[in-house]
């Protein structure tokens, strides 16, 4: 397949690690990968802070780089900045070619479930890691079945890394709490945002894993600098980078 | 204890959050305390297979309820006139107030007995009527300890969830002569019923609130573990029973829905130990109920705020909620805290800083029994903050800027490149005082050499 990508700011700027296993993975797994030019911020932290004319620009310019782009999915190593693309897009732009936009929009994880599973896997993972099931991940866009809900259960993540060699998956304690991160809540709440982020990291240590394995890149940001404030023996890895070193 | 007092209606949530952190044993014990009540949730709510068209059910009979509100409130008022009972119709607090002070005067009232009510909270009532000489006595055990501790709650379903036994020991020591140091929770409530027993024997007129109105049936649904609303109702000639009109629920039918799932969310019981449904006054007794708008009417007419209407006031939306289990019921500058605080509280919030006290992480609109968008709400709280102009945390000066930076690859490429060079070469000790709350609580990231399109581009040959 034809695969833009969408590549978040944070991940652009901060965490370009997480965007070339992305590309590597993708390419391994035999799909071309291209990179849209002109992309910005999905606007996420001005509407989360109820901002929305202050987000209309940065938005619009995102979605406009992705207009008319011939692809067959458009992919994002990130399940916030996807959620909030969405929305916003919706928000400022209901013409048709923006519909057409949204349509193609995958998180990581998300299109290797739904839409281009892994055959195999060749190279052994021998490590146990312990999932970072992120909020808006698995409550927006239903990459796993929140703990709240009763009922049958579905994973995504879990099926996607499973069949990894040598992996073995674990969970924290309070599994799908939060982890403080919140965007602009980090700093506006510092003291609460902190010592959530101290509990989830704690409690990812507690597991007694390698690596804290997510698919949201700025929770894995805060949760790294809490890790490394609290000198736990453990350490965060985006699922990109898993599933790149096992292919 | 009393600082946290004190700081209820003074400053933004997160200072005062900031307070509340400063002792993290207290935070942690906090904490866990009201997670057990979701894990305890968690199983209750699992042994039923049914439990997410529960959900679905009581969602859909709530809002339907609300779109034809006005019909079914006079269908209310009709069947319950029929019943013996007498109606009164308050527009805010102050109203519903002076209702029930005339009520209580006209019998010559002088020791209320009163049985858990959020409503009365919200119309502050108790001290209305200290003011007019009349003794109110909070009869549900927690409430009755916040009373004497002369707190507000800090729960809407335990609301003195934040003080620890020993604390409650002291209290009954100092206010009820048990003995100095016991802090046997048997022990100390052994003792409060002795102390209430009194209290409802020698009462002139018992009130309570109201957890599900019947249209049909002209009557009232109160939920209790304690009996207490049944011991004050029971006893005194005169009875009282405040609603927000949101309490409506067409029959029987539709107030089982919610009695199945009431209990469960809020403390993982199938059931509360007594669900009461007056409807009639006693042999020769008066019987009155005072239904009140208090700004509701207002929140139906906005599509997204009209869903908070939903709400059956389990907490579990409280326990559940990451932020409020670690920052106490007394930082939210109203007097429901937690979620659903924010949800019916924030437009009334003058340091307009409580629709920010979420990570909109979302469990909460997942742990409602009625399927409250929780963190939808609060995210249009956050727009109509905004719309007005009245943001917190100097948003209103700093969101422009990062609109315009955020929208501009050239002003955003050349500045995060020299902020990565600076966290790359520059040491920790110099980097901090500009790290702002980021740094103060977290390590700063380590920064990469470039970007990631510019690794594309070299490697991708773009």
């Amino acid at each position: 397949m034809k695969i833009a990508l969408f590549i978040p700011c944070l991940v652009n700027q901060m965490m370009p690690h997480v965007g070339i296993a992305t590309v590597e993975l993708l390419e391994k797994l035999g799909h071309q990968v291209i990179l849209p030019k002109g992309q910005t911020c999905c606007g996420q932290p001005m509407t989360n802070s109820g901002c929305f004319d202050e987000a209309k620009k940065t938005t619009l310019k995102l979605l406009n780089a992705f207009k008319g782009v011939e692809c067959d999915a458009i992919v994002c190593p990130a399940a916030s900045c996807l959620v909030a693309a969405k929305e916003n897009f919706h928000e400022f732009d209901d013409s048709p070619e923006a519909q057409a936009v949204i349509d193609k929009l995958y998180e990581l994880t998300e299109f290797l479930h739904d839409v281009a599973p892994i055959p195999a896997y060749n190279k052994a993972f021998n490590y146990k890691i312990s999932l970072q099931l992120s909020c808006h991940g698995i409550r927006m866009l239903d990459l796993a079945t929140p703990s709240e809900q009763m009922g049958p259960r579905t994973n995504k993540v879990e099926a996607v890394l499973s069949s990894i060699p040598g992996i073995e998956i674990v969970y924290p304690d309070r599994r799908d709490e939060c982890c403080g991160f919140g965007g602009t809540f980090a700093v506006d709440e510092g003291a609460v945002s902190a010592k959530m982020g101290k509990d989830k990291a704690q409690a990812h240590a507690a597991t007694g894993a390698t690596y804290a394995v997510g698919f949201d890149p700025s929770c894995l940001l805060h949760l790294d600098g809490m890790i490394r404030r609290q000198l736990l023996p453990i350490a965060t890895r985006h699922i990109a980078e898993v599933i790149n070193a096992a292919l | 204890m009393s600082s946290q007092t004190t700081a209820l209606n003074s400053g933004v949530h997160a200072k005062k959050a900031d307070i509340f952190c400063k002792d993290e044993a207290r935070v942690d014990w906090h904490s866990k305390a009201l997670w057990v009540l979701r894990e305890k949730r968690d199983r209750a709510a699992g042994s039923l297979p049914e439990w997410e068209q529960l959900r679905q059910l009581g969602s859909e009979m709530k809002l339907h309820t609300l779109t034809h509100l006005g019909e079914y409130l006079e269908t209310f008022e009709k069947n319950c006139q029929a019943n013996g009972i007498v109606v009164h119709w308050a527009k805010d607090g102050a109203e519903h107030n002076q209702i029930v002070h005339s009520i209580l005067a006209k019998h010559q009232v002088k020791k209320l007995v009163k049985s858990k009510s959020m409503l009365t909270e919200e119309c502050h009532l108790n001290p209305y009527l200290e003011s007019k000489g009349i003794e109110v006595i909070d009869t549900d055990l927690g409430e009755r300890i916040i009373q004497l501790a002369k707190q507000p709650p800090s729960h809407i379903v335990v609301p003195a969830i934040h003080m620890k036994k020993e604390e409650v020991g002291d209290l009954f020591h100092d206010k009820l002569g048990t003995e100095a140091g016991a802090s046997d929770p048997t022990y100390l409530t052994r003792a409060a019923r002795a102390h209430l027993r009194e209290q409802f024997l020698s009462a002139d007129a018992a009130m309570t609130g109201v957890n599900m109105a019947i249209a049909d049936k002209g009557a009232v649904v109160v939920c209790t573990n304690e009996g207490n609303a049944d011991m004050g109702a029971n006893l005194p000639k005169l009875q009282l029973h405040s609603m927000g009109i949101d309490k409506m629920v067409p029959d029987l039918d539709s107030a089982a829905i919610l009695l199945r799932t009431l209990a469960r969310n809020a403390t993982g019981q199938p059931i509360t130990t007594y669900s009461s449904f007056y409807r009639g006054p006693q042999d020769g007794g008066e019987m009155h109920i005072i239904i009140v708008d208090n700004g509701r009417t207002d929140m139906l007419k906005d599509k997204i705020l009209a869903e908070s209407l939903k709400c059956i006031r389990c907490g579990g939306c409280l326990n559940t909620c990451p932020v409020y289990r670690r920052s106490g019921g007394y930082s939210y500058n109203y007097t429901i805290p937690g979620p659903i605080g924010i949800a019916v509280g924030a437009q009334a919030d003058d340091t307009h800083s409580i629709p920010w006290a979420c990570t909109l992480c979302g469990s909460c609109s997942y742990v409602c029994p009625t399927k409250v968008p929780l963190d939808k709400i609060i995210h249009h709280h956050r727009r109509l903050k905004a719309k007005a102009g009245k943001l917190p945390y100097g948003k209103r000066n700093y969101m422009p800027l990062v609109g315009n930076f955020m929208a501009s690859e050239t002003m955003l490429n050349c500045s995060m490149s020299v902020a990565r060079t600076a966290l790359r070469i520059l040491p920790g000790s110099l980097l901090k005082p500009f790290s702002g709350a980021w740094g103060k609580y977290r390590e700063l990231p380590v920064a990469p050499k470039s970007s990631f399109e510019a690794w594309f581009n070299k490697n991708r040959g773009q």
